[in-house]
């Protein structure tokens, strides 16, 4: 193990942030869990006694017939909230005084760094380069995910679960969420920063970057392996796999979304459109794990090859 | 808002009733603290430097109130001596004749002064509204301007009253009321006036200042620390000190340096050692004054010499540029000298760096230049290339035109009219002109390959001689390990296989050409040790192993030549180093033998006067590469020399046989060997003549970014070794190549092949230092030392003497010291007088022309060649280099620019002498108490055997009568040391006098009688020497 390595990757500058990362985010995710999982139970009472749904506005447990209906922004949340400020100013504080900016040698067009990496919070779009060429993942599935982001609150049809944390009323969404941003996103953020080493290599974390590291790595395309050698052949079988992707994903995101009678309630009140873009984003976005457990299971490169773009 | 009683604690609203002020307290004290702590950081925390220069100041104030009383008392001692006494008292008194004129103008300067006080204030406000009016009107449209004006009128015309004091001192104010134009005339009246009066003052005050600096100087030219006044000074700077960033900035050249704002001593006037600062090292003084006083600090800063961050001031470490970003990290104490080498890449002796100059000679003579290519190193192999190159291709060209000359001529009878059959036979005759000009321009390339072949050197012996030389079984046993023969052989040790040695021994031996010199009688061992101990051989060799060696470390210890030589080929060497065995003709690339002079009917002599090919008629190369000069021996001194060589051997010295050297199936996979190892970039070898070189360029080894150095498996080892840096890349090869080779699995042919240099710690660190200064730097380059005219000539003469070794014998620069003045035998004051002479000045001594004759043929005589040609009477040799044209240029111009000599040299012309002049001259030069014959050479056997100076023939081609004259009157503090009595003349009455008794032809001579002396000399002819020695 090289410790001191493992150590200059965590406390350089640059990477303060991600490290605060691997404790911040689980422990706020098992925060808000907890809260969630507190409301499902006051959601549960409630719905067993209509009566008190009637009379209790305050939506988290324990909750005490003689507690106050309701408590007032000030003082009551303001004063968390600048207890909130004050924590922040220190921290901020202190990490500007101890940690100067990360700045490098002027920049040198002669010579490359190696490894060059994307601030922290691109290196998960620099990873994907990995996996697909650099019009895909550096443009359309960026700006897909864009859209898509945007376009949530319009495929949103659940009217529950809105400025409270809950489990139960939106499980579905919670799991995308939790799919898409804490698995994918921060995943491959991790990889770039702790795996990724000189010559964009897989490094294990305590493996020495090593400038001079060599390995036998053969990446292939789909067509390559089933001896498809013809740019119309390739173009061709690269359609239907990818049409027979969409088709069998699009089966199995129907399955998911159908499950249970919540669901399918949802699901009755979505248009056609609303429908299909929830179908496509989610298949898209089902593509990047497919893709790097193909690539790392099957050293497969690509699976559709054009000229324009490569999949 | 509770709408019951209050329940039990556990059961409170956590909302409602959770108190947070704990919390609150430890994030508000948090909150401040941290407030504090960046407010501390602001201040102090990033900015070191003010503790620096507080502490700066209160530890200097010390030193220097420790000092005041010591230099005190040494500057009392001067005030007390008579001269100061006088100065003091003769300025005193000027002062106080000067002292009622001048308080009578301080009196009226007062008058003025309170005059002018008074009017200001109005004369101000005034000037102002009036300018104010002028802008506007300026910037007024035409119509409104008018009334403008009117305006400016009517302030101008306004005339408020005053009150003034009057200028005749009763203390009375007069009342007045000025218009403007009145006010203004009043204070230029005042302004001139006080002019008037100062400018008296000073005249009144001129002669008492010009006496008191004059006694200030006489006190300043016999202190040897500072003074009092100075040390007072520099106390009263240090308590007004300011604590601020000291910044030296350049904008030209883009120099922002902040070094000095916590090495606040560097420029300090005084030597400030850390002892002197309480033992903190960044308070000392510069390490070398002169130094900065070439390179002024605020024209060159710190950084472009020492690297380092300029800009960083918020810690030494940032600074100094010790992190792991920063491109140039200051250069450590030791390799300090690195930062000299980005301007001074042409300098190969360079004052104040004598660590560089150790590396760089170090890299010369270690044959480091022959694998490396470095920009000026060993060049004409490359020129040479060039040349032939371009010959080649004239020389195409050439055929090319004569074959146009045939085509041409057929064209025209074949042309349809006449006229283009003329214009055509035209263009035919105009070719042989155009051929004529090629002829001219290859003839030119020829002597510049003449030269070339001249100048080129190779740091070993010539390998095709092998079998002539050397005894065959030594070689595979060289091979293994150079330095178990020889410790301080430039051979360095290669890490060869017992297969990889076989092969190369074998190719060597076979690829040996020429026939054994013819044998020689033995000659006499003993006197050959003399011989050798006093030609001037040690000035290069050193023989004597061990503790026992003597002598220098140019050239091979000799101490077991006898074990491998042949006594043969040694008196051949002996006699004429540069003789060579076959001529070799670049621009065929092959040994031209007697079969090819025969072929072409020529007479089989080569030599550098019959260089060219018998075949192509191209220049030849005809001389052994190497830079031993001929000494001009007799056959019989190198034979003796020979004898004794041979008897440098270990006792039962015994080489085991070697049958495999003579097998034709290694010699191509020898070649191969030869080939891989680079065997060729020192050594001459036949059919590798033109093998490039083997390694790295490294003119700029230390701007190579870190990453592009191979530290291969060592790179974990140097990261936390801290020694991931150019240069402990470059120490860490120098003193073990293979380093990075550790761990690696690599063919045999893969592996690193530089050789084991076997140095010690001081060379490797002076290459070391060369190497890392070797940069790109990114200065501008107005600031680099490319200097023109005589600053030039000296950079390009030290090439050569260096590459000659002139510095073995001769002193050459104040304060360096030659091999042979260092040698046990020299330190017999008998011997003293035998060291070769000094040419430190010799520039102004000689007559460049005739030194370009001596260069060329130190002898001076084509005839009597064994011999000195100026100082016949000293055992050690000046030997024959064979110089090009071009290095008897180059040393010529380097002697001529160290004295300062204007070129072209126009010699001065002396009067003639009268016959009663040339009498005295005669009488002067044999009187008794100065006869100069008695010393001087006069070229007559018996008399020269006991001479120990030049002839005076010489004198007229030889010397400058400016520089004799001197050298008369005063020869010691030219040469120290020197057997010519010094004080021989005195100055009487403003001109040289014979300090002897004069002879009576002398009454009443009023002249100089040094330069009639010179004047004589530079008269004198063969027969008048004659006399002189018969009169004598």
């Amino acid at each position: 193990m090289d410790w001191q390595q493992l150590w200059q990757i965590a406390s350089t500058p640059d990477n303060i942030p991600i490290v605060a990362l691997l404790f911040l985010i689980p422990f706020y995710t098992w925060y808000a869990f907890r809260q969630a999982r507190a409301n499902d139970r006051l959601i549960g009472a409630l719905e067993g006694n209509p009566e008190l749904a009637k009379t209790h506005h305050r939506k988290t447990l324990p909750f005490k017939p003689e507690w106050p209906r309701e408590v007032h922004v000030w003082p009551y949340l303001l004063r968390i909230e600048f207890l909130a400020a004050i924590i922040v100013t220190v921290v901020l504080m202190i990490w500007s005084i101890t940690l100067n900016a990360p700045l490098e040698e002027p920049a040198n067009p002669n010579f490359t760094m190696n490894p060059a990496k994307a601030p922290w919070y691109f290196l998960g779009l620099q990873e994907m380069l990995v996996y697909f060429d650099p019009w895909m993942a550096g443009v359309v599935l960026p700006s897909l995910i864009l859209v898509g982001l945007a376009a949530i609150p319009y495929m949103d049809e659940n009217p529950l679960g809105a400025g409270y944390y809950t489990l139960k009323q939106r499980k579905w969404s919670i799991g995308a969420f939790c799919f898409g941003f804490l698995v994918l996103w921060l995943i491959m953020i991790f990889i770039g920063t702790f795996i990724r080493g000189p010559g964009w290599m897989w490094f294990w974390p305590g493996q020495t970057w090593d400038h001079s590291r060599v390995v036998f790595e053969v990446n292939r395309d789909l067509p390559d392996f089933l001896l498809i050698t013809s740019a119309w052949g390739k173009g061709i079988f690269g359609a239907i796999v990818m049409g027979v992707y969409y088709g069998l994903a699009g089966l199995l995101v129907h399955k998911v979304v159908t499950l249970n009678d919540f669901n399918r309630k949802i699901f009755k009140r979505m248009s056609v459109l609303q429908y299909l873009t929830l179908q496509f984003f989610l298949i898209t976005m089902m593509l990047l794990p497919l893709k790097i457990f193909i690539r790392h299971a099957f050293r497969i490169k690509y699976i559709w090859i054009t000229p324009w773009f490569n999949i | 808002m509770p709408e019951t009683p209050t329940p039990a604690p556990e059961e409170q609203d956590p909302v409602t009733s959770n108190s947070y002020s704990v919390i609150y307290l430890v994030a508000s004290v948090l909150l401040i603290l941290t407030l504090f702590w960046a407010l501390y950081d602001e201040v102090y925390g990033l900015r070191p430097w003010k503790g620096y220069q507080k502490e700066f100041v209160s530890r200097y104030l010390a030193h220097l109130k420790k000092l005041k009383p010591q230099e005190k008392g040494a500057e009392e001692e001067i005030k007390k001596t008579e001269g100061y006494q006088e100065l003091d008292r003769a300025y005193k008194s000027a002062e106080l004749e000067a002292a009622p004129r001048v308080k009578e103008i301080d009196r009226q300067v007062g008058l003025i002064d309170d005059r002018a006080t008074a009017l200001t204030d109005t004369f101000q406000t005034r000037r102002s509204e009036v300018s104010a009016k002028i802008y506007e009107i300026e910037h007024a449209s035409a119509r409104s301007k008018v009334s403008l004006e009117k305006d400016l009128e009517g302030i101008k015309k306004e005339a408020p009253s005053i009150e003034l004091p009057l200028l005749d001192g009763s203390g009375k104010r007069e009342k007045v009321s000025y218009t403007f134009e009145q006010l203004e005339k009043e204070f230029d009246r005042l302004k001139g006036m006080k002019a008037d009066l100062l400018s008296q003052r000073l005249e009144t005050l001129k002669q008492a200042s010009d006496l008191r600096k004059k006694r200030d100087q006489y006190l300043e030219d016999r202190m040897i620390g500072l003074t009092e006044q100075q040390v007072n000074s520099l106390i009263s700077k240090m308590e007004d000190f300011k604590v601020e960033i000291k910044q030296i900035n350049v904008p030209e050249y883009g120099i922002v340096d902040r070094c000095e704002s916590c090495h606040v001593g560097i420029r300090e006037p005084l030597v400030l050692e850390a002892k002197d600062m309480g033992g903190e090292k960044a308070f000392t003084s510069h390490p070398d004054n002169e130094l900065l006083k070439i390179h002024d600090p605020d024209r060159f800063g710190c950084t472009p010499c020492h690297n380092g961050n300029g800009r960083a001031t918020i810690s030494a470490e940032r600074g100094h540029g010790q992190f792991e970003h920063w491109l140039w990290p200051m250069y450590a104490t030791k390799n300090a000298e690195s930062g000299c080498v980005q301007c001074h890449l042409s300098d190969i002796v360079l004052d104040h760096a004598d660590t560089l100059n150790y590396g760089r000679e170090m890299y010369w003579e270690r044959g480091c230049m022959g694998c490396h290519r470095y920009e000026g190193y060993d060049k004409e192999p490359e020129q040479l290339l060039a040349v032939n190159q371009t010959l080649r291709s004239l020389e195409g060209q050439k055929k090319e035109d004569q074959k146009q000359i045939t085509a041409l001529e057929k064209e025209s009878e074949n042309a349809a009219t006449n006229e283009e059959a003329r214009r055509l036979l035209a263009k035919a005759q105009e070719i042989p002109m155009k051929i004529s000009l090629l002829d001219a321009q290859m003839e030119q390339l020829d002597m510049q390959s003449k030269s070339l072949l001249r100048e080129q050197k190779k740091i070993g012996p010539n390998l095709k001689d092998v079998r002539l030389k050397l005894k065959k079984e030594w070689i595979p046993v060289w091979l293994e390990q150079p330095t178990a023969f020889r410790p301080t052989t430039k051979m360095p040790n290669f890490r060869l296989s017992q297969e990889q040695r076989e092969a190369i021994a074998a190719f060597v031996w076979q690829s040996g050409t020429g026939t054994a010199p013819p044998a020689q009688p033995a000659g006499d061992s003993q006197s050959g040790k003399e011989l050798f101990e006093t030609r001037g051989c040690l000035a290069c060799h050193s023989i004597g192993e061990g503790s026992d060696k003597t002598g220098g470390t140019f050239a091979a210890n000799l101490s077991r030549v006898g074990e491998k030589a042949s006594y043969d080929y040694l008196v051949r060497w002996v006699h004429n180093p540069r003789e060579r065995t076959l001529p070799y003709c670049p621009y065929e690339k092959k040994d031209i033998t007697a079969a090819d002079y025969a072929k072409h009917g020529l007479p089989y002599v080569f030599d550098p006067d019959h260089s060219k090919c018998p075949n192509d008629g191209h220049e030849l190369q005809v001389q052994q590469t190497t830079v031993m000069p001929s000494l001009r021996l007799s056959w019989k001194e190198a034979q003796d020399i020979a004898s004794y060589l041979v008897t440098q051997r270990r006792p039962n010295a015994s080489y085991p046989a070697a049958p495999f050297m003579d097998d034709p199936g290694l010699k191509a996979k020898g070649e191969q060997y030869v080939k891989f190892y680079g065997c060729a970039s020192c050594h001459e070898i036949a059919g590798l003549e033109e093998e490039g070189r083997i390694g790295t360029e490294l003119t700029k080894e230390g701007s190579k970014p870190i990453d592009n150095f191979d530290f291969a498996l060592q790179t974990r080892k140097a990261r936390n070794e801290s020694w991931y840096t150019a240069k402990g890349f470059i120490e860490h090869k120098l003193q073990q190549p293979e380093v990075y080779d550790t761990g690696m699995v690599k063919a045999p042919l893969e592996k690193l092949r530089m050789p084991n240099p076997h140095l010690d710690d001081q060379q490797r660190s002076a290459i070391t230092t060369f190497l890392i200064g070797s940069v790109d730097s990114s200065w501008p380059k107005e600031i680099f030392y490319n200097p023109s005219g005589q600053g030039k000539d000296i950079q390009e003469g030290w090439w050569i003497v260096r590459k000659y070794n002139c510095m073995g014998c001769h002193q050459v620069r104040l304060g360096q010291r030659s091999v042979l003045m260092d040698l046990p035998r020299y330190q017999n004051p008998d011997w003293r007088e035998q060291l070769p002479p000094r040419l430190v000045g010799e520039g102004a001594r000689v007559n460049p022309q005739w030194l370009e004759q001596f260069l060329a043929n130190p002898a001076l005589s084509m005839t009597e060649t064994d011999r000195n040609g100026v100082r016949p009477y000293l055992k050690a040799r000046m030997p024959t280099f064979f110089f090009s044209p071009d290095e008897i240029r180059k040393l010529v111009r380097f002697f001529m620019a160290l004295s300062t000599q204007a070129e072209p040299y126009i010699p001065q012309k002396l009067e003639a002498l009268s016959p009663q002049e040339t009498q005295m001259a005669r009488e002067l030069f044999t009187s008794k108490a100065a006869p100069c014959l008695k010393c001087h050479a006069t070229g007559e056997l018996t008399h020269d055997k006991s001479a120990t100076a030049p002839n005076f023939l010489l004198a007229r081609d030889r010397l400058k009568p400016n520089w004799t004259g001197r050298w008369i009157a005063d020869p010691a503090v030219i040469s120290p040391g020197t057997s010519m009595p010094s004080n021989l003349f005195k100055v009487q009455e403003g001109r040289y006098v014979f300090s002897g008794p004069l002879p009576d032809i002398f009454k009443g001579y009023d002249k100089d009688q040094i330069a009639l002396l010179v004047r004589y000399m530079f008269e004198l002819t063969p027969e008048e020497q004659r006399q002189l020695l018969s009169r004598r």
